[in-house]
């Protein structure tokens, strides 16, 4: 197996020259932003092209970071959701309610919208005038991000989750939006890490353990 | 059964376009199937159909995406499906599959924003000039560009790079017209030589300030070559099982195959001006 990892410290090759070579091994990548046209995808692509087995696969890329595809894998795998809506419109979930914009532009997109005089206005401006649409999700709990690493966080109080999710999405490591009501973790949203919000350690303890083979 | 065909608002604004639109739901409903337009506030209903034709424009990064992967994930037969998109989307990953398997292609090369003297050198050295520069989503010739020397490939380049961490670069092959090669289900569907238009150099060409497409010249599918033939469907197979278009320049070094397309385009009166039964080809690859 192949580690590519931006981190030099884990590398059995970077990005970069990954891209410039065949492929005649498994492949586990490791990035911090895996979204369509960066890096992280680049190596799951490339390593798909020469029909190698890889960690994570473009298909689990697309199920994590595209929000309607994340909420109906979570809801066939038993990861507790919340009833999203996909709208460019508004719509009688009303508010408060989370929206995620669903467009080829946006990353760190949340907007927490509490009166519904404002859903209109959000709405229109995140679908661009109705070209994209708009993943509503009502708002029940207390919002938090967590950074997951290969089913880990520094969060005690979502370890079960973390764990669950990795285990479904197989994305080594991403930023997980949240809400923590009576019914415990909800999952509402998944994209990058900044680069400073991951715990390297935690991933160099994770890859040396996948090279030892455990 | 009963097709949903994905489309945006703006499949219905050229003529043409409408036209093959209602031509693919008559045929449907001429072949006893229900063929409704859906949108995408229709998303959420798509595992109420049997099958998803996709007409709006498709990336991995558009609602076209995720009603086809949800579409595959509900048992439906898609055109385009989702890995198909994911392929043919993106020029960089188009390169890996032609060097994985011998395409024959014009000479390219990845590019990630190396200015040094010895990379500039090597890419001069590799594909001569003029150099074509692609960013890596592509399409109806957008975001296409051609460096006639090294500081129009510098100036061109950092202003793709702006938009795409990685660029395709290939070397320039001067032709009078592309052939586009239909494929269904890995066998030819129709043949169109789509012309390059006089003063420009790709099939959509900025002439004096203004967007000039190239004629479609429709070829009677059963003539093509036998060598354009074999390398069309040798790639198509690389790919997936769906509706592809293949770019391809005919030089006297044999084919070269420019790239390959999900999602074709497919008006009335060009690509189906010969061939006329391709709307019943598709729609009974979708119900079978």
């Amino acid at each position: 197996m192949i580690i590519v990892s931006e981190d030099e410290d884990d590398s059995d090759s970077n990005p970069l020259f990954f891209l410039r070579q065949p492929v005649h091994d498994s492949v586990f990548n490791i990035n911090h932003d895996y979204r369509y046209l960066r890096m992280g995808y680049y190596v799951s692509a490339h390593a798909e092209t020469f029909g190698v087995e890889v960690t994570p696969s473009c298909t689990e890329i697309m199920d994590a970071y595209r929000n309607p595809l994340l909420m109906e894998k979570a809801k066939r795998n038993g990861l507790p959701t919340n009833d999203y809506r996909l709208i460019t419109s508004p719509c009688d979930l009303g508010t408060p309610a989370m929206l995620f914009a669903v467009n080829p532009f946006t990353n760190n997109s949340m907007k927490v919208v509490n009166s519904s005089e404002k859903l209109p206005g959000v709405i229109r401006k995140m679908s661009y005038d109705a070209r994209f649409p708009v993943s509503m999700h009502p708002l029940t709990g207390e919002v938090m991000e967590i950074i997951q690493m290969f089913g880990e966080s520094t969060n005690e109080e979502t370890s079960v989750f973390t764990k669950k999710f990795f285990e479904i999405f197989n994305i080594p490591i991403c930023k997980l939006i949240v809400q923590m009501d009576e019914r415990g973790v909800i999952l509402n949203h998944c994209e990058p890490a900044m680069k400073k919000e991951v715990k390297w350690d935690i991933v160099h303890e994770k890859v040396h353990e996948i090279k030892q083979g455990k | 059964m009963k097709i949903a065909c994905f489309v945006e608002a703006y499949n219905f604004k050229d003529s043409s376009e409408r036209f093959a639109l209602s031509k693919f739901k008559s045929t449907a409903e001429s072949m006893g199937h229900v063929f409704e337009f859906i949108f995408k506030d229709d998303i959420p209903k798509i595992q109420n159909y049997d099958a998803l034709f996709i007409r709006a424009t498709t990336d991995p990064s558009s609602s076209a995406y995720i009603i086809s992967r949800l579409a595959e994930q509900s048992g439906l037969k898609v055109i385009d499906d989702p890995h198909s998109i994911r392929t043919c989307s993106n020029k960089a990953i188009i390169n890996d599959l032609f060097l994985k398997n011998n395409i024959p292609t014009p000479k390219s090369l990845l590019f990630t924003g190396d200015y040094s003297e010895e990379a500039l050198e090597h890419i001069f050295k590799t594909l001569g000039l003029p150099v074509i520069i692609k960013t890596p989503y592509t399409r109806f010739s957008s975001h296409v560009e051609k460096a006639n020397d090294e500081k129009e490939f510098i100036e061109l380049s950092k202003h793709l790079m702006r938009k795409s961490k990685v660029l395709v670069l290939q070397e320039y092959i001067r032709s009078d017209f592309d052939w586009r090669v239909g494929i269904l289900q890995n066998k030819i569907l129709y043949l169109c030589k789509y012309c390059i238009p006089e003063g420009g150099w790709k099939v959509k060409s900025k002439i004096n300030g203004k967007n000039v497409w190239g004629d479609t010249i429709a070829i009677p599918r059963d003539s093509i070559s036998p060598e354009l033939k074999e390398i069309s469907i040798k790639l198509s197979k690389c790919v997936g099982c769906g509706l592809y278009g293949l770019d391809v320049k005919e030089t006297d070094r044999g084919y070269k195959v420019i790239e390959i397309n999900d999602n074709p385009s497919i008006y009335n009166g060009y690509e189906d001006a010969v061939d006329a039964d391709i709307y019943e080809k598709i729609i009974s690859a979708l119900v079978s």
